[in-house]
């Protein structure tokens, strides 16, 4: 039951009033008082195998998600099969020792669910969404594809074919193009560099390759499961040792820890050649604090000012004010063991020089000067809010606690999280904006017509160059 | 066998004829909000063609009281998110915030119901804006949504469910401030939308906010009851049409279903669900596992618009079939054919019943867990039954639907002389440096 989003008004209408400079009506009511955010009580867990359990009891609405986070995503690919991790989450329920992937399907249906398994750059996080009332079948079929994952060679060579043909569509977008370039500036030879697979590496893939990754990152010692929903805990903890008891961690070592990286990128334009753009997809990308950093709050307020929410400076000047741009945005990515910030924004050629000119001074302007107090409570009323918006879902609590055990942090962090952005002061996000957003810490890259972009650049001065 | 779960729900009615429902969900220190009016696609006039729609964005474009710009800021300063949306029988508008910022919302959407700034300067606006949506979505998009405007296009003969709802650019541009005005005053009415909230609220707070804020809007006029039936169809239609962005052929299914309330839709709904939902689906299986012969395969009842719930007049069982450039249509559709034939000479088990009954109710309950979408379920419901009992009856009466009842309707409905296909190939190499010259 995949709707079709038919409009998006709020989100496109252009040319709106600067939503900073609104005066409110007079009989407009105030807010009410804020109620806080009662976080999820987290009970945690070690199984013998070192299976790390984290379970949510959230009895009444008759649902249970569950999500299987193991260390090790794209920067852990083969040197020789980079994006490999792509291949393997879209086949690790096509099949397993026990089960086709017709069985595999018709059980999760018949439990309620659907399988989805997405990489990141760290981890592959596998989860699924069943009633409470059948969760002991939809449980042993999920148990199934995080133990006994088969990959038979016919439903590879099959899935083989799509990643190719879905490699070529992606190729012709932008947006792939832009990230898959700013990873390779930031990241250089770093395996963090690594976004997707190549058409080598599709080509290359062969079910043992699939069996042989799957066996070294799901191993119960480099892995969580959390549970979150229609439960007692006692009982679902009963249920899930009946089904991962045995699951026995192999010798050899785990999955290493990725390397660090930091180091300011050359401050310099990189073309990604788009012949008969009628845009300029830019992405301006920088280095910023990790998930477990003290000032990464701090960040994301500084981040939310600049340009990542709807009434950001950015956005208000590059799309209210002059009408450059439909949605640039600006997002926080944090890794293990590294962080970015980009700022993106699609539009058309002739504005490629005064968009970037903006960008720069929107970044250096967040690092020269103080945010007002009306700017600093809209930003953190407004991170507050989405994140208590996002946990009305289960599933969302689920893959929340699954990412912070990714990125190293305890389950309480969903708790303070709120607490600490409503904390943030207007000096800590001056101390933030000083050491990550100076315009000079970013790589730029341009996605289109290399003309283009050769001559709205050539005014600025910044080295030029085209990739590959 | 099932597992029946309501959310605690109550409804009143203000002496204005506005409806109001509330549903109570303290999971969370925040709230849903939908206000649904009861026009949509079917009745935009003719000659204004994607007019309900092209409305709808007015609606963000502000009021005497509260100009354009007030319900963003007062939206994300208070930590939500909004958004409209159009569709053949409704139109409706949600927000979702924390608590806090449940009395700026309700004020802001009780001011919208009684006035708007009705300027020309926003009408064009937001008329470049419907027309730069159609570009990105329509015009510059493989496939063009051919499966969603073509398909019914094609299928129905009578205006209102024939014609194009996102709107022929002559009709978008023909539409007049007056057009604005009038539109608004028939249809945005109290007695014509149902507002809903649901949150971490007390309905007895709840309802004396909406009596303080939307008491005051005058009822407005009543309406006739709109002529939206369509005469039978006769004989199967095939249609082809080629495409200069797509590089894949697509095929695009539609059998007109029965009405919604109607003995056999309940069958009918089971029978989209368990041809289309997932891989575990018969489609899934047959035409792109076994067989090969396509793609992708999606759809179902009322599908790409709704669940095969929420709708109010004639519509589709849709399939949306993407199959390899070496194969004919032909081929597909023998397959395609071979699997609804399957359906409904042997009908499906026992066990495929309880297994596609049980993802419709997990599917269902997790569109109510979310209570900006549990918001907008109640009130499509209210719009058309005057009760939301269907919202949570839905899953019980789907688990009594029987094999015999899906096989029967399959028998009855998926047949050649009830359907509409319409193959869409990729344009010819040098349609398409036409095509790019223009």
């Amino acid at each position: 039951m995949k709707f079709l989003a038919i409009s998006l008004s709020a989100v496109l209408c252009a040319g709106s009033t600067m939503a900073q400079k609104v005066s409110l009506p007079k009989d407009l009511p105030a807010y009410g008082p804020e109620a806080p955010l009662a976080a999820p009580a987290v009970k945690t867990t070690k199984l013998d195998n070192g299976l790390t359990v984290w379970l949510v009891s959230e009895p009444g609405f008759p649902k249970v998600a569950l999500s299987v986070a193991v260390r090790g995503g794209f920067a852990a690919d083969p040197a020789d099969r980079p994006g490999i991790s792509l291949l393997l989450a879209n086949t690790i329920d096509q099949g397993t020792a026990t089960r086709s992937a017709k069985q595999l399907a018709q059980d999760l249906q018949g439990a309620g669910g659907d399988l989805t398994a997405i990489p990141g750059k760290d981890s592959l996080i596998v989860s699924t969404n069943v009633l409470s009332s059948k969760l002991d079948k939809g449980l042993a079929a999920f148990a199934d594809v995080v133990r006994n994952a088969s990959f038979p060679d016919a439903e590879i060579t099959l899935a083989k074919r799509n990643a190719a043909d879905n490699l070529k569509q992606q190729e012709s977008q932008p947006s792939f193009l832009a990230g898959r370039a700013m990873a390779k500036v930031l990241f250089g030879d770093n395996p963090y560099h690594v976004t997707s697979a190549t058409q080598e590496s599709i080509t290359a893939s062969t079910p043992a390759d699939l069996r042989k990754i799957y066996a070294e990152r799901f191993r119960p010692d480099q892995a969580v499961l959390v549970a979150v929903g229609d439960f007692q805990n006692d009982k679902m903890l009963a249920d899930i040792k009946s089904r991962f008891d045995s699951w026995k961690a192999p010798s050899t070592p785990p999955v290493p820890a990725p390397v660090a990286v930091s180091a300011a990128p050359r401050h310099a334009v990189s073309i990604v050649r788009r012949p008969g753009s009628v845009q300029t997809t830019l992405q301006l990308g920088m280095f910023g604090p990790m998930r477990s950093d003290a000032d990464y709050e701090a960040a994301l307020v500084a981040n939310a000012i600049y340009g990542g929410t709807f009434g950001s400076r950015l956005t208000t000047n590059i799309r209210e004010d002059k009408g450059y741009t439909y949605s640039p945005f600006a997002v926080l990515r944090p890794y293990r063991a590294a962080g970015v910030l980009v700022t993106n924004a699609d539009v058309r050629n002739e504005v490629t020089a005064p968009t970037f000119n903006e960008m720069t001074y929107e970044l250096n302007r967040l690092v020269t000067t103080s945010p007002t107090p009306d700017e600093l409570k809209q930003a953190e009323r407004y991170l507050v809010g989405t994140e208590a918006i996002q946990l009305q879902s289960r599933d969302e609590v689920a893959n929340e606690l699954a990412r912070l055990w990714v990125n190293g942090l305890p389950p309480e962090e969903i708790g303070v999280y709120g607490k600490k952005v409503a904390a943030i002061s207007a000096d800590d996000v001056n101390a933030a904006a000083k050491k990550y957003f100076p315009a000079a810490r970013t790589a730029i890259i341009a996605v289109g017509e290399e003309k283009v972009i050769r001559e709205a650049f050539a005014p600025f001065g910044i080295p030029v160059q085209v990739l590959p | 066998m099932g597992q029946q779960w309501k959310a605690p729900t109550s409804m009143k009615k203000l002496a204005n004829g506005l409806t109001v429902v509330v549903s109570e969900d303290h999971s969370a220190p925040t709230f849903g909000i939908c206000v649904s009016y009861g026009i949509g696609f079917r009745l935009e006039p003719e000659g204004r063609t994607g007019f309900a729609h092209l409305f709808e964005h007015l609606m963000f474009e502000g009021t005497p009281n509260a100009p354009k710009g007030v319900l963003d800021r007062v939206i994300e300063g208070g930590g939500g998110n909004n958004n409209g949306d159009t569709r053949y029988d409704f139109t409706e508008y949600i927000e979702t915030a924390p608590i806090s910022a449940l009395d700026p919302l309700l004020w802001l959407e009780a001011d919208r119901m009684k006035t708007l700034d009705f300027s020309p300067k926003n009408l064009d606006n937001q008329r470049q804006v419907v027309e730069e949506e159609v570009r990105v979505n329509v015009l510059n998009q493989p496939y063009g949504l051919f499966f969603g405007i073509d398909l019914p296009g094609k299928a129905f003969d009578t205006y209102p469910n024939a014609h194009n709802f996102y709107g022929e650019f002559k009709d978008l541009d023909a539409a007049r401030i007056d057009d604005v005005q009038k539109f608004y005053e028939q249809y945005y009415t109290p007695g014509n939308a149902v507002l809903v909230i649901v949150g971490d609220v007390k309905p007895d707070d709840v309802y004396a906010k909406v009596e303080q804020y939307f008491a005051a809007i005058p009822s407005g006029p009543t309406r006739p009851k709109a002529q939206i039936d369509e005469p039978a169809q006769k004989a199967e239609r095939r249609f082809s049409q080629t495409d200069k962005l797509a590089k894949v052929p697509a095929l695009a299914i539609g059998y007109r279903m029965p009405p919604r309330h109607s003995s056999d839709a309940l069958a009918g709904a089971v029978a989209g669900e368990l041809l289309h939902n997932g891989q575990a689906s018969r489609f899934y299986q047959a035409l792109v596992k076994d067989k090969q012969v396509a793609l992708s395969v999606d759809g179902g009842v009322n599908w790409p618009l709704g669940t095969p719930f929420e709708f109010n007049g004639p519509t589709l069982m849709t399939s949306f079939v993407v199959y390899p450039p070496n194969l004919k249509a032909d081929q597909v559709i023998a397959a395609y054919d071979a699997a609804v034939k399957d359906l409904a000479e042997k009908g499906p088990t026992q066990d495929d019943i309880d297994r596609i009954v049980a993802k419709m109710r997990a599917d269902l309950y997790g569109n109510l867990e979310i209570p900006i979408s549990r918001a907008s379920a109640l009130s499509h419901a209210v719009l058309f039954d005057g009760t939301f009992d269907s919202v949570y009856q839905v899953p019980e009466d789907l688990a009594k639907v029987t094999p015999a009842q899906v096989k029967a309707f399959a028998a009855k409905y998926l047949v050649a002389g009830n359907r509409t296909i319409i193959d869409r190939v990729p344009a010819p190499a040098e349609a398409k440096a036409q095509g790019a010259a223009q």
